[in-house]
């Protein structure tokens, strides 16, 4: 098809979800009841419009001029290839399902119009992110979904948490973001375009050090919205959001923007960027990780396990393969969202029928034992487990797999320290491994812990729940993304995505499922001791250290108390230097106006009034002269005569 | 009347004025009415000048220039004043604004009760020198428009302002009065440097004094005063922005001709006069350190003088940068560029710490104020097409912004006399449409794509980043601004309006919480097409920027 006829899906594609948005938002509490089906009819018509324009392998722009500033035209482009298509499928599928989710899991809320209002304004700006011809329609875009995730999180308004955590998600973001659009504003000055095409052709002519830079500030975005250290902080707290919202934005689409962010600018970045990235990406890896392992929030042990998996993609980045991240989102989109519909699930079933301040249907210590009386969920849950966990024959095997090969490969290029890295990466499977047996046995294994609440009767939920999560635990199987189990890259989903030739080493996925095996065995032998997991150890307040700041990085100690302590300061020399300095001025002024004044009364007047005095006084000598007398006159003009030439010929 | 119709832009608002001052009637319905008819007549005849403007021509259009003052004062030559007015892309965006805020203002002066002839007199008085600041082409009759904008703002603070309202109307007027003094001496300076060509012309007897003059008299006029050979009483002096802009008219040993080498404390004295009108214009715009009358007086200032105070009065400083600053100094404003951008980015990262800092609610959008005019200076700082109208940009949406962010601090200081952040909660349950409104114009402050602010951020960064002479790392460092401008406005949101409904009443005089009903028509009426006309310009920035680019580029290219 030409680019022309791409014009239509462009706008079809962008202007449903937004029309939808203006309707659900503008239509009232009246909509409530449709704006669900209503809403997911329309995702699925972007599906298949999607589907239809499919063209996998050739690249097709629509562009057109936004505007004329100074000498050069900002273009408006869109594109369609085959990451696009990826993304589009993946985005309105996952959409579509958490949609139908909410409709049952939502069901009472009074604001349910807003909140698929909300959900299409992100399925607007995410296309918007997937669909961006050039970074600067990205970062419109990117700031979008900053917003439709901060409404989202913050859905529930009147609870100080959750706008506590929209608005720590939104800041936090902006810090990389302000990154990125330094990033762009630097393409501009040396390219002149963000064009991803223009910028494949030209990223040469700009010097090594230079591009280093740019795609550090680049990366920033990505550090933002992906949830890399250090500004990672806001995704656990993000899960204050509602669950069906955690897992469209926080689990499978959102936060996975940075990573296709980087997909796309890989080409830029140099081997110093691609370092630090990597970097990066372990650091969050590990962190992640560790974190999930400790939590008893089930949301966040998977929030915390999303980061680690982040984490890995961006590794994967950093390693230079760029695909294999991508694969690697694509998978985890489904078992992850499948995750968290499933938790979601289980959160339904443990909410006490009566309001209980004292039990959090949230907390892993209140669950135990679920299997039986959520025979669905337990399912659905452990197919995606053993996607995330990295078991053979499900989808996460084959992508993390690919990861870690090309790990070892990297590490063969750079020598013996190089190695670290595809061995961090096995370590942290390892732990991911042992932290998702701990939540499934926390959670349907065992006794039943949830009796501490008289209320709460676990029951199954209804089909408009438990299919979207049927569907997507259905997607975490390996067959959908390559027939031989244990090598992707013979699957088609690799050369689809345009891995023309890829080694597969035999012995990764033999090691990799060791290392899995080993920590699940470990995780098993933690729950069958007296105290699984610590699980009965009575819930006790975070002591709260001197240095419990450097633990939980980048929360409000980190970030907020720094600007604080700023703002007080800034304030004061506001006050005592600039202010002062005005009122110092201001105050003397007045000072010297009196002084002014004093000295206007008693010299200057004065001076007036002597020579008045003195007038008066000549006056009456002079009256004394007035005699009438001829001579006296004469003497007076003689003597003004006199003075008068004195007075010319001194002057 | 349509040939004058710039002239006629600055009458009617004073036309008006006079008529409320000289209204034999004295019911306060009458003065508002008659300064919301004024304001009216006026936007009509803004938008007939939208329609005589022709947008693909750079440059001054609908000219008027007529000879006001003209006198032979011996051998310091013959002093000419002229009354010229014109507009081109540069001002002509900053006029419709100056035109809108005016009306937003008058309409949201409908609760004025103490007064009311002395203020709407005054508020027309202050509409007009606004509008003749930005159509003058004339250093001097700015100069008289701009000193006229001082006297009703005094008044208009001073009188009707709030509680600490006499200190805010001093510190206010001698903050602006001690600008306008650097401002004149230079001006006083040019003035003697520069001379008339056309009217020198006219006096030596080159052309007769009702012929039209030719290039090549004027280029012949100018090699004879380069040469020396025109005797001091026949020179004729000029306020005019347009001889003043062109260096061939300045007298070879005059103190700010081009090839001065004359020194003040070791400092060129063009760099020096350059300083000063900056200085002068800082404290208008406001840049920090020069900034602290601003929250004091947009405090202070009653609703709708707070709408036009930064609405527009602010504008006239960043105006006087590119104009006047720029227009006469090019070369030290390049050579200055480092500066320059260094207080820019002082001015964003400084105001926005400043407004994070603040309980007041006023106070902290008198600071985002001081913020997101630091992108005005960066803009015009960077010296490029793209900072020059991001500037313009930058300006005329902060204009639309700021008025509904008073707008919407005033809702709440209208109902409760109280704008302290922390004695409210939860808004959002009992005042909705308040909410979602504030909403709006905090996410289109802080920069939301889709929204005006962020284009202006945009292209102000962006011109700075393509400047010769500016190091990366000045707008880098801005960028801080936009994650500041998020950390503030989202802090101030979450601490106001979520959350379980909650209000502290510390005022003895308005008892109960029953007063917090959401908005009335009047304030929807006002606010909603504010928000609209931001997204508009946020989402076609065209609008703004197919005026005045062709006129930034040519001028751009005339300066350098």
């Amino acid at each position: 098809m030409p680019d022309s006829a791409y014009q239509l899906p462009a706008s079809f594609l962008l202007g449903l979800p937004l029309v939808a948005f203006l309707l659900f938002w503008l239509g009232g509490k009246g909509l409530n009841q449709v704006a669900g089906y209503a809403g997911a009819l329309i995702t699925a018509v972007g599906l298949a419009i999607s589907a239809y324009f499919a063209e996998p392998g050739v690249l097709h722009t629509v562009r057109f001029d936004w505007l004329m500033v100074g000498s050069f035209p900002i273009e408006i482009a869109f594109r369609f290839d085959t990451l696009t298509f990826i993304m589009l499928m993946v985005v309105h599928f996952v959409a579509f399902l958490v949609q139908l989710y909410s409709v049952s899991y939502l069901h009472d809320d009074e604001n349910l119009h807003r909140y698929f209002a909300f959900i299409q304004l992100f399925v607007f700006s995410m296309l918007g992110i997937v669909l961006a011809g050039n970074l600067l329609v990205m970062y419109i875009f990117w700031e979008l979904v900053g917003l439709s995730s901060y409404l989202l999180i913050g859905f529930w308004y009147k609870k100080a948490r959750p706008v506590w955590a929209a608005q720590k998600a939104f800041v936090l973001n902006r810090i990389g973001d302000a990154a990125f659009l330094t990033g762009i504003l630097m393409l501009f000055y040396y390219i002149g375009s963000t064009d991803f095409e223009v910028l494949s052709v030209t990223v040469g002519s700009i010097s090594p050090g230079v591009l280093t830079a740019i795609g550090l500030c680049l990366f920033g975005g990505c550090v933002g919205k992906s949830a890399q250290f250090p500004l990672s902080g806001w995704l656990p707290d993000a899960m204050e959001g509602p669950t069906p919202v955690s897992a469209l934005i926080h689990a499978a689409t959102m936060v996975a923007a940075g990573i296709f962010l980087l997909a796309r600018i890989s080409f830029l970045l140099t081997w110093d960027a691609r370092l630090v990235i990597t970097l990066i990406g372990m650091i969050t890896m590990l962190i992640g990780a560790v974190k999930a392992m400790r939590v008893w929030d089930i949301k966040r042990v998977l929030a915390f396990s999303t980061m680690s998996q982040l984490g890995l993609m961006v590794m994967a980045v950093g390693l230079g393969s760029w695909q294999m991240a991508f694969f690697h989102l694509t998978t985890h989109a489904f078992f992850k969202a499948g995750l968290f519909l499933s938790a979601g699930s289980v959160i339904h079933a443990v909410t006490p029928s009566q309001p209980n301040i004292n039990f959090d249907p949230q907390d892993m210590r209140n669950m135990g034992g679920l299997r039986k009386s959520l025979p669905i969920t337990y399912i659905c849950f452990l197919i995606c487990a053993s996607a995330l966990a990295g078991l053979p024959f499900f989808s996460g095997f084959l992508s993390k797999d690919a990861i870690i090969t090309e790990g070892f490969l990297w590490a063969e290029k750079y020598g013996i320290f190089g190695y670290l890295f595809p061995l961090v990466i096995l370590f942290s499977a390892g732990l991911t491994a042992y932290y998702m047996f701990r939540q499934l046995w926390l959670v349907f294994f065992g006794e039943a812990r949830y009796s501490a609440s008289a209320h709460v009767h676990p029951h199954e939920s209804p089909a408009i729940m438990w299919i979207p999560m049927v569907l997507l635990s259905g997607l975490s199987v390996f067959v959908w993304f390559s027939y031989n189990p244990f090598d992707a890259a013979s699957g088609w989903f690799l050369s689809f995505i345009g891995v023309v030739e890829s080694v597969h080493l035999s012995w990764v996925p033999i090691l990799a499922t060791l290392v899995t095996l080993v920590s699940i065995f470990l995780a098993y032998r933690a729950s069958q001791s007296e105290n699984p997991f610590e699980v009965f150890t009575p819930m006790q307040a975070p002591v709260e250290s001197k240095y419990a700041f450097l633990r939980n990085f980048s929360n409000e100690n980190y970030f907020l108390a720094p600007f604080a302590w700023i703002a007080k300061w800034s304030e004061r020399i506001e006050k005592n230097w600039i202010d002062s300095f005005v009122d110092f001025v201001g105050k003397w002024s007045v000072v010297v106006a009196h002084l002014v004044s004093w000295a206007d009364r008693n010299i200057v007047d004065g001076g007036v009034k002597f020579t008045t005095f003195s007038v008066r006084v000549a006056g009456n000598s002079v009256r004394s002269l007035q005699n009438g007398k001829i001579q006296s006159y004469f003497l007076v003009a003689i003597t003004g005569l006199l003075l008068l030439i004195l007075w010319l010929v001194a002057f | 009347m349509i040939d004058h119709i710039l002239t006629l832009l600055i009458a009617i608002p004073l036309l008006g004025a006079l008529a409320v001052a000289a209204w034999p009637d004295s019911r306060p319905q009458n003065f508002r009415l008659i300064a919301l008819v004024t304001l009216i007549v006026e936007f009509l005849a803004a938008v007939t000048m939208y329609g005589l403007y022709d947008f693909s021509q750079a440059g001054f259009q609908l000219s008027e220039a007529v000879d006001w003052i003209t006198l032979p004062i011996g051998s310091l030559g013959v002093v000419s004043i002229d009354y010229a007015l014109a507009v081109d892309g540069i001002s002509f965006p900053l006029i419709l604004l100056a035109v809108l805020v005016l009306f937003v203002g008058v309409v949201s002066s409908w609760n004025i009760e103490k007064k009311t002839r002395g203020y709407f007199a005054l508020y027309l008085l202050l509409s007009g020198s606004v509008i003749g600041c930005f159509l003058a082409q004339d250093f001097f009759l700015f100069y008289l428009f701009f000193e006229f904008m001082l006297l009703p703002m005094y008044f208009l603070i001073g009188l009707w302002g709030g509680p600490r309202r006499e200190y805010a109307a001093l510190k206010f007027f001698i903050y602006t009065f001690f600008g306008s003094l650097l401002i004149l001496i230079v001006m006083i300076a040019l003035y003697l440097s520069a001379i008339d060509p056309l009217e020198t012309a006219r006096v030596v007897g080159m052309i007769g004094l009702e012929d039209p003059a030719t290039g090549d008299i004027i280029l012949q006029l100018q090699q004879w005063v380069a040469e020396g050979r025109i005797a001091p009483e026949q020179l004729v002096h000029t306020f005019r922005f347009a001889y003043l802009a062109d260096p061939a008219n300045y007298l070879p040993e005059s103190i700010l001709s081009f090839s001065s080498d004359l020194f003040i404390f070791g400092v060129p004295v063009r760099l020096l006069a350059f300083w000063f009108l900056f200085i002068g214009f800082a404290v208008k715009l406001p840049v920090v350190p020069v900034h602290t009358w601003l929250p004091d007086a947009h405090v202070e200032a009653p609703t709708p003088l707070s709408v036009v105070l930064p609405g527009i009065l602010l504008k006239i400083g960043g105006y006087g940068f590119i104009r006047i600053v720029d227009g006469f100094f090019p070369a030290e404003a390049l050579y200055s560029t480092v500066p320059l951008g260094v207080l820019g980015m002082i001015s964003i990262v400084y105001g926005g710490f400043n407004a994070l800092g603040q309980n007041d609610l006023k106070k902290m959008i008198a600071y985002s104020s001081v913020s997101h005019m630091g992108f005005v200076l960066l803009g015009v700082a960077a010296f490029t097409a793209e900072g020059i109208n991001g500037a313009i940009y930058q300006m005329v949406s902060h204009g639309v912004l700021s008025s509904m962010l008073f707008l919407l601090a005033g809702v709440i200081y209208d109902r409760t006399h109280d704008r302290m952040i922390e004695n409210y909660r939860g808004l959002i349950t009992v005042m909705p449409q308040y909410t979602i409104l504030t909403g709006i114009a905090f996410f289109a402050s802080l920069g939301l794509p889709g929204f005006s602010g962020f284009v202006g951020e945009l292209f102000t960064l962006m011109g700075a980043f393509q400047s010769e002479n500016m190091p990366v790392w000045i707008p880098a460092l801005s960028t801080l601004g936009i994650v500041l401008a998020a950390a503030y406005f989202l802090w101030t949101y979450q601490r106001m309006f979520f959350g379980s409904f909650w209000y502290r009443n510390q005022n003895t005089e308005h008892h109960t919480t029953s007063t917090l009903t959401d908005l009335t028509l009047r304030e929807k009426g006002l606010l909603i097409p504010l928000a609209i006309l931001a997204l508009l310009l946020g989402i076609l920035p065209g609008l703004l920027f197919d005026i005045t680019g062709p006129t930034v580029e040519s001028w751009i290219e005339g300066l350098r």
